[in-house]
């Protein structure tokens, strides 16, 4: 008997254990980032909390987020209240939903069951899929009726976000990458700390410089770039590479990765080159390990998004001075012609929506684009302002004359020329791509074949997902 | 079933004899067992046969980005699971990361729960520490373990060069990435694991002990003569159990390496996850999942027939 109920039991464990796990169509997303947002500092206690609508009338509307940490916690919420107690018509509501890959799968799944924010906050690479899955209202709409005034806004960052000459979400938080490094260290090389590398072949000779060894050990090394796919992208655009054909996909359904090109194949020459060397660290695919090991001053020089400025600032907290630079080009001649693409986040208005929560989303989109709100927006988080006029509020002007460092990132956005290379590459299954490139600088590490064969066959993987994708989605291209 | 005519008759004559009162009473029983199994039937019907049904049925797919069925393919997921590396490769790692993981966290368990079955002073001190992992959620040991393998700032490192070993640079390197992930796995296990078998140790009767002192065992044979199979079958559950949760592992997976580097890490549960969420692969990932299905129903009914039979009940 009891050997008959044991078996009954382990059966059933076995059993519910085995189908749970086989159940994909829950709609439950983990906890954690598989992309990373260039969220800032560390987690800490989220304070602000929601106030509740001014009048009982207020049309209520939900925005899904991606922003942890302080400014997922207080920034937003801050924003929100200020907006809900603007006006009494709308009443907006934040809603954290984890990383950008965890909002857009609960937007996947909300899409199929009608239960949908008003606004969503998504990453830049998503803009594609955003617009051929026909699920939103262009912004470009609302700018139209009422005549909203775009001359303010940076042309780089709507460039971005435009496309079949709409724009169809508002950019809200856009950073780019550029380069940190140790300015002590750079001292105790005998290196000029006010000349930061500019080019491909300077960073080598500074990283090798400054990488000290105790023997066998290295102590110091000179620079390292966490395996992130996006540092790659931007790499390409500054060296005025493609990343897909048509011209980025903008002029046109990208049918082919391009990134195989000798501008690729020059990037990884030149990243494998110093791994091997010993002076460039490999500290994995997170970002945080990276900036973590120049905080501790075991790296001289790292790669991350302006965004993560203040975060960096403040955990170094003045054990050594931070100096920040562009991020390098191939050549000095590459400053005219290309530039960094702008990264980061959008609002998106779900068109499922009924047509007045529309309107109130449209209306908090203009409201977190006024140049209060984006001066407080950008010294809360180390995003940089959508608009120029972000620049004349004190708030900013405080904090850049605090942050001196943070010029260099406005700088970058100015000097970035607009054109189709800058604007970056735009295709539907770029979360797909970004992993396999992350793959492919793995198995450069690694040694697995030269740069030009990993590159052709990571491009071929893109290719193919991209022509997967078009059919699924009924697109000719 | 398909003479109705042979058996209607032999129905009604049953009908018109009327059930006897045994009868009738296990058919009450029998109604009255499913009323009080209906709650979890349902639930069991619910959130897992069905689920079963349509991830068979999405599986025979091909998906636009958002999941929505595109277009039928039959077979053809499951052709491309054997055609593409991708499976075969996961699969691999997954029967190596059982390997590591599943004999690793048995042994380990029964030499705590040993130690904490002594009679000692202030014994549930330890047997507290040794089980204190179950309280510890698998993200939060991802995490914790994440800062100890830094590869330069983390202690474990710091601790080895200290000894005079080279650091490892354990989550970055293609070798080193799958055991450091199954050290986690093996920690997160290792509690429940003690716990049960601690309980298992305990009910054990004190007079076989006594016995067996009378008769001049010493500790080692009454551990391996009485201890010993007397845990068999609390080993065999916790071997199914473990194998299973080795083959399901998720978590540290997903938040220490997202399965890199180079796939190294990339297990059949999260490699499943990445081509449903990630990849947008509906149909793919599906066909992942049945298959996965499959292997862990073989594989329990080859534990029950072969493996059971070694098993002492008491």
């Amino acid at each position: 008997m009891k050997r008959s109920l044991f078996a009954l039991m382990a059966v059933l464990t076995v059993l519910s254990m085995v189908l749970a796990a086989c159940a994909p169509a829950a709609t439950q997303a983990p906890a954690s980032a598989a992309t990373q947002p260039p969220a800032a500092t560390a987690v800490t206690n989220p304070t602000a909390t929601i106030a509740p609508p001014k009048s009982a009338d207020a049309v209520k509307i939900a925005f899904w987020h991606s922003m942890a940490g302080d400014i997922g916690g207080k920034a937003i919420p801050t924003m929100a209240n200020e907006f809900n107690a603007s006006q009494d018509k709308c009443y907006v509501e934040p809603i954290y939903q984890g990383s950008y890959d965890d909002s857009l799968n609960k937007l996947k799944a909300g899409l199929q069951s009608k239960d949908t924010p008003a606004v969503v906050q998504l990453y830049d690479i998503g803009t594609r899929l955003m617009v051929d899955l026909k699920v939103i209202t262009p912004v470009q709409d609302f700018i139209d009726k009422e005549g909203y005034d775009l001359s303010d806004l940076e042309p780089n960052v709507l460039a971005y976000y435009t496309v079949d000459g709409k724009i169809n979400s508002m950019p809200f938080n856009t950073s780019t990458p550029m380069l940190y490094y140790n300015k002590d260290l750079f001292k105790a090389a005998g290196l000029d700390p006010e000349k930061p590398p500019r080019t491909f072949v300077e960073f080598e000779e500074a990283a090798r410089a400054l990488t000290t060894k105790e023997g066998d050990k290295t102590t110091v090394y000179g620079g390292a770039f966490a395996i992130y796919g996006w540092f790659f992208e931007q790499f390409l655009a500054v060296s005025g590479g493609y990343y897909v054909n048509n011209n980025n996909g903008r002029d046109g359904y990208a049918t082919e990765a391009t990134f195989n090109s000798p501008e690729g194949v020059a990037i990884f020459d030149w990243w494998k080159r110093m791994v091997d060397e010993g002076i460039l660290a490999n500290y994995g695919r997170k970002t945080v390990d990276t900036r973590n090991a120049f905080i501790a001053g075991q790296t001289a020089m790292f790669i991350d998004s302006t965004a993560v400025l203040r975060g960096v600032m403040d955990s170094v907290a003045g054990k050594f001075e931070v100096g920040t630079a562009y991020l390098p080009r191939p050549n000095e001649a590459a400053y005219e012609t290309a530039g960094t693409i702008i990264g980061g986040g959008s609002l998106w208005i779900i068109n499922n929506r009924p047509q007045e929560e529309q309107d109130c989303a449209w209306e908090f989109i203009k409201f977190q684009a006024s140049p209060a709100q984006q001066s407080y927006w950008q010294t809360m988080s180390g995003y940089f302002p959508i608009r120029k006029a972000a620049y004349d509020e004190q708030l900013t002007k405080d904090w850049v004359a605090k942050y001196p460092q943070f010029q260099t990132a406005i700088d970058q956005l100015h000097i970035a020329p607009n054109n189709r290379v800058t604007q970056g590459g735009l295709i539907g299954v770029f979360p797909t791509a970004r992993q396999t490139i992350e793959t492919a600088i793995e198995e450069l590490l690694a040694g697995k074949g030269t740069s030009q064969e990993i590159l052709d066959k990571a491009a071929e993987a893109v290719t193919q997902s991209l022509s997967e994708y078009y059919v699924s989605m009924g697109i000719q291209p | 079933m398909n003479s109705p005519s042979v058996d209607a008759p032999l129905v009604q004559s049953a009908r018109r004899r009327g059930l006897s009162g045994p009868q009738k009473r296990q058919v009450r029983t029998f109604f009255l067992a499913l009323g009080y199994l209906a709650p979890s039937l349902i639930i069991f019907l619910v959130f897992i046969f069905i689920p079963l049904v349509r991830t068979f049925w999405l599986s025979s797919y091909i998906t636009d980005p958002i999941g929505r069925p595109a277009m039928f393919v039959g077979l053809m997921q499951y052709k491309k699971l054997f055609a593409t590396p991708v499976f075969m490769n996961s699969l691999m790692r997954s029967l190596t990361f059982v390997l590591y993981t599943v004999p690793t966290t048995l042994l380990l368990a029964l030499i705590l729960a040993s130690l904490a079955n002594l009679r000692l002073r202030f014994i549930s001190i330890f047997r507290i520490i040794f089980s204190l992992s179950i309280a510890v959620s698998g993200a939060t040991a991802s995490l914790m373990f994440m800062y100890l393998y830094h590869p330069s700032i983390g202690s474990i490192n710091y601790l080895l060069e200290l000894i005079g070993i080279t650091p490892i640079p354990w989550l970055v390197s293609e070798s080193s990435a799958l055991p450091a992930v199954s050290l986690v796995s093996v920690w997160l296990q290792l509690g429940l694991n003690t716990v049960i078998l601690l309980a298992a140790m305990q009910s054990i009767p004190d007079e076989l002990y006594e016995s067996a002192m009378i008769d001049g065992a010493n500790g080692w044979s009454r551990f391996v003569h009485i201890t010993l199979p007397f845990l068999s079958s609390t080993f065999f559950f916790l071997l199914i159990v473990d194998v299973l949760a080795a083959f399901q592992t998720f978590t540290p997976i997903h938040i220490m390496t997202s399965g890199g580097p180079l796939e190294s890490t990339n297990l059949l549960v999260y490699s499943i996850y990445r081509e449903f969420y990630f990849n947008g692969q509906y149909g793919f990932a599906a066909a992942q999942s049945i298959m996965l299905f499959l292997i862990m129903l073989g594989l329990t009914i080859f534990q029950f027939t072969v493996v059971e039979r070694k098993v002492f009940y008491e």
